[in-house]
């Protein structure tokens, strides 16, 4: 629900009941004017009766009218006090029965003592209340329309600074490189929001950003240690007496050390990606690469069995040659390394996309995870750093490709989609 | 000359390529450098660009700028792509990122200094065994040897890195370059050299590839 709606039910409902209040309160107070006005108009009657009969010490005649009545009542004693009372009377001309307000008094006359009662219609308060009720209906009526105009053209506009603001954190992602500050709006609760917004997110893309730099400058210091590891066991090996009774020892740490390094210079390609360090300005003939890097592991094909089926058009586009070639480098090695020997390998390039198939012993893999830095399908055999996908998914990232895995007829395929890039 | 200032890294360098006929001298930062460049003539400089108290690349304008004729190999910690431009255009002759192969390192150095010897001695001889590195032309016993490109290039590292135990991954990343990182699998080193030393033994050399329990291969005189 949103916030206004919720607000403006209960803004409804208040302002119904306030109404009703209103009109009520309304109608009350004016009624008791207008009787107390009626009464007065009585007693005006009654001095004039009075001062009539003080000076002729007769009963006047008297001109009954719809509106006020007097009667006069022969009474034994004289009538004992004053009183005005509201009762119904039966209206002739209307054919109901109506309010009618009544004065009742003694006098005394020519020695006789008189009950009278003067009667006035009550009618207008009536006409008054029903005059009331519509104009509190219209009121509510007006309000409520008036706050489903306000609602529809003017609190659109108001929380449009709100909507402003979701819509480009929806948009933010870590690793991008610019995140436009959040604008001032004018309204003093959306600022302070902004505010600590384009805080906050300054303040995780510096920790992002010092966390990207400890893992490079982490892989940069490993670099100088595992030379001398690598070269210090190199030395080793030279020494006949040592290698003799060492051999085995000897060649588990220079594979280690091979490995480490290997995983090192993977993991600072990722930072470099990720840095945004390779500028996309290159022309890349997509074709020409492919053919080089499969002529390249012909050896490695021939020698597995594998048969190669390419359907490769011309493509250029604007790209990055070095990282273009890791990424095929990656891909196609990929392709073989996963194979069986006698398995298949296809290639399609055209300028949609680039798909690299293989057939592979390994089932479906977890769509998942197989981006995952590190990660390794359970039954792989053979020791893959397990970064080559997450390098390629890094490029596609920083290139504005579209990466994607699909399984079907026993072969994995990994097909790079080029998207606005083409020439 | 080796100039790195991580010690045990210098030392492992020096005793290597000492081994192999090079007179090395080295230090370990900017200032001995500077001293030893203005004083002395080398053949070839090893030179680590990340040095305690200079950068590496000043240090190669200013050889650079003395005119010197020395051959300059930059070793770094950054793969950069930058770094590696930049070295190459201020005059580097090659450049190679750690962690490396110690016989790497040495095929480079040889390669240098041949490259830069205005004597022209282009050719590596072993026993009966001579190459023609220009030509990229194999001869034994004065024999034409036919080779594969690859062959070539194991030949000519075994050669350069003669009486040095060459573990199999050295060997691979000689050959394949990085890509050997994917493939993980040495049955085409034990191939090639196999291929190798038949073509080498038909053509009427002796047999000096020796398989080093399993870890890699020497190349020497038995």
């Amino acid at each position: 629900m949103k916030l206004f709606a919720k607000y403006n039910r209960f803004n409804i409902l208040a302002s119904i009941i306030i109404f009703l209040l209103g009109c009520f309160a309304f109608f009350f107070v004016m009624h008791k004017v207008l009787v107390q006005q009626l009464d007065r108009s009585l007693t005006v009657e009654q001095i004039e009766v009075e001062q009539y009969v003080k000076e002729h010490n007769n009963l006047p005649e008297v001109v009954n009218t719809t509106d006020q009545q007097v009667h006069f009542t022969e009474t034994t004693t004289i009538f004992p006090k004053r009183e005005i009372t509201s009762t119904q009377a039966w209206d002739e001309p209307d054919q109901d029965y109506d309010e009618i307000r009544v004065l009742n008094f003694g006098l005394r006359a020519s020695n006789r003592y008189y009950k009278v009662s003067i009667s006035k219609s009550q009618k207008e308060t009536e006409e008054l209340f029903k005059a009331i009720l519509p104009i509190a209906v219209g009121m509510i009526a007006l309000t409520l329309l008036a706050g489903f105009f306000i609602n529809r053209f003017f609190l659109k506009r108001i929380w449009k600074p709100f909507y402003n603001t979701i819509e480009q954190m929806d948009s933010f992602h870590l690793h991008a490189q610019h995140f436009p500050r959040l604008r001032k709006t004018g309204i003093n609760e959306f600022d302070a929001m902004n505010n600590h917004l384009n805080d906050m997110v300054s303040r995780v893309k510096q920790e992002y950003q010092s966390l990207k730099e400890f893992t490079g400058n982490a892989a940069h210091e490993m670099q100088t240690p595992l030379s001398i590891v690598l070269n210090q066991t190199e030395l080793l090996m030279q020494d006949e007496a040592i290698l003799k009774s060492h051999h085995a020892e000897i060649a588990t740490i220079e594979e280690a050390a091979q490995r480490l390094s290997h995983l090192n210079s993977s993991l600072l390609l990722l930072t470099k990606i990720e840095n945004q360090l390779f500028i996309m300005n290159e022309q890349v003939e997509w074709d020409i690469l492919i053919k080089k890097r499969v002529k390249e592991l012909q050896e490695l094909i021939t020698s597995q069995g594998l048969s190669v089926s390419t359907k490769i058009a011309p493509v250029v586009n604007i790209s990055h040659r070095h990282l273009a070639d890791i990424l095929l480098g990656n891909l196609l090695n990929n392709a073989i390394r996963y194979n069986y020997n006698g398995g298949a390998i296809a290639i399609r390039l055209n300028d949609k996309y680039l798909m690299i198939a293989n057939t592979s012993p390994l089932p479906m893999l977890d769509k998942g995870k197989i981006f995952t830095r590190f990660y390794r399908h359970p039954e792989t055999k053979t020791e893959g750093s397990g970064l080559g996908l997450s390098i390629v998914q890094q490029i596609c990232d920083v290139a504005g490709y579209q990466f994607v895995y699909t399984y079907n007829q026993n072969m994995h395929s990994f097909s790079i989609h080029f998207s606005n890039k083409e020439l | 000359m080796i100039i790195e200032d991580e010690p045990a890294l210098n030392k492992s360098i020096v005793e290597y390529l000492s081994d192999r006929q090079f007179l090395c001298e080295s230090v370990t930062n900017y200032a001995d450098a500077l001293e030893k460049i203005e004083d002395h003539r080398y053949d070839c400089i090893v030179l680590d660009l990340m040095l305690p108290d200079g950068d590496g690349l000043k240090l190669l304008e200013i050889i650079k700028a003395d005119r010197k004729t020395e051959g300059i190999i930059i070793i770094s910690a950054r793969n950069e792509l930058d770094d590696r431009i930049q070295g190459i255009e201020l005059g580097a002759d090659d450049y190679l990122t750690k962690p490396f192969h110690l016989p790497e390192l040495s095929v480079r150095i040889s390669a240098i200094i041949r490259r830069n010897n205005l004597q022209g001695n282009n050719l590596l001889n072993f026993e009966e065994i001579q190459i023609n590195i220009p030509a990229q032309s194999v001869l034994i016993n004065n024999n034409m040897l036919a080779i594969t490109r690859k062959e070539y290039d194991l030949l000519v590292y075994f050669i350069i890195n003669k009486n040095r135990v060459l573990s199999k991954n050295a060997i691979a990343e000689h050959l394949w370059g990085d890509d050997m990182d994917m493939v993980d699998n040495h049955d085409f080193i034990y191939t090639h050299v196999k291929n190798l030393r038949k073509k080498l033994l038909q053509a009427g050399a002796q047999d000096y590839i020796q398989s080093i329990y399993g870890i890699g291969y020497k190349f020497s005189v038995i």
